[in-house]
């Protein structure tokens, strides 16, 4: 029997891609692989990568090339810091965020 | 009479550094809304500032009311406001603890019934003690199903904390009977919220 997905928030969404970048360190992380790793279709994926760059949370390098890829900056890694406290607090109440 | 005034003296420490504790759950609470703009985290961020508005009310009360001999009226409306903040701080609690949607399944069949019978208690039943403990026993019962799920620490903490605050009230009942047990129960609450304090501490940390 299959599971109910639990429902995503946007900022959970914004973080998980987060994550994502993160986890590829130093080389970063494109396109596919955040696509992958926070489970999104191309059209939300466009949409949300446009709105972390907007917010300045991530920079892009080689925007026009093929293999653009993405970094987190000061203020994204502060703002998924905060997040996972915010997450852990949430969590202890049993609130899903 | 001495070691009664030094009763009083705790009492009213404890209750203190536990309000200054709520008030810092208060502030996560909110932060934390406004981060995610999720409603629960709100009403939790109310509950917690009811209970400590409620505690430095009752510090203060108390300490007035040691320098003056209030009349009955004062005292009575005074000990009612106290139980009621705390009543409206474990309903908010219950509400943003509750189970979401998508759990509906795994849920005890009769909360909800349990909610609606506690709304009415509330209204028939005299004793404000009785009913925050009938409160406290739907939010532990939500911080087990919570702590069963994601078997995490941090919400251990909290069903540590909602587990004491129970505790306390349950002693608070019987101090008619035994008045040992009014210290106990004050420090059963002020043991409480340092679990709150413990688990604010923990999910701050970095990894």
């Amino acid at each position: 029997m299959s599971r109910k997905r639990p429902y995503r928030s946007k900022m959970r969404i914004l973080a998980d891609m987060m994550r994502a970048i993160q986890s590829e360190g130093e080389e970063g992380a494109g396109p596919t692989k955040i696509l992958y790793a926070a489970n999104l279709s191309h059209d939300r994926l466009t949409q949300y990568i446009e709105e972390l760059l907007e917010k300045e949370l991530i920079t892009e390098v080689d925007p026009d090339s093929n293999n653009r890829t993405y970094f987190l900056t000061e203020k994204g890694r502060e703002f998924l810091r905060e997040f996972i406290r915010v997450e852990r607090f949430s969590e202890a109440f049993g609130i899903e965020i | 009479m001495q070691a009664e005034v030094g009763i009083i003296r705790l009492d009213l420490l404890f209750e203190f550094f536990s309000g200054i504790i709520a008030l810092m759950v208060t502030y996560y609470a909110s932060k934390a809304y406004s981060l995610t703009g999720q409603k629960r985290l709100s009403d939790l961020s109310t509950g917690f500032l009811v209970l400590s508005a409620g505690m430095f009310g009752r510090v203060i009360g108390t300490l007035y009311f040691l320098i003056r001999q209030p009349s009955e009226a004062i005292f009575a409306i005074v000990t009612i406001a106290y139980g009621c903040s705390r009543i409206m701080a474990y309903i908010l609690f219950a509400i943003a603890t509750r189970r979401s949607p998508i759990h509906k399944e795994e849920q005890l069949p009769s909360q909800s019934g349990v909610g609606l019978m506690l709304l009415t208690t509330f209204l028939v039943d005299p004793s404000l003690e009785v009913v925050a403990i009938l409160v406290l026993v739907v939010v532990v019962l939500q911080s087990i199903l919570n702590y069963m799920t994601t078997r995490s620490k941090f919400a251990r903490y909290v069903l540590i904390g909602f587990f004491l605050l129970l505790l306390s009230h349950i002693f608070m009942a019987q101090v008619g009977r035994n008045g040992g047990l009014y210290l106990l129960s004050q420090a059963s609450q002020f043991l409480g919220f340092l679990s709150f304090l413990v688990m604010l501490i923990q999910a701050g940390k970095e990894e």
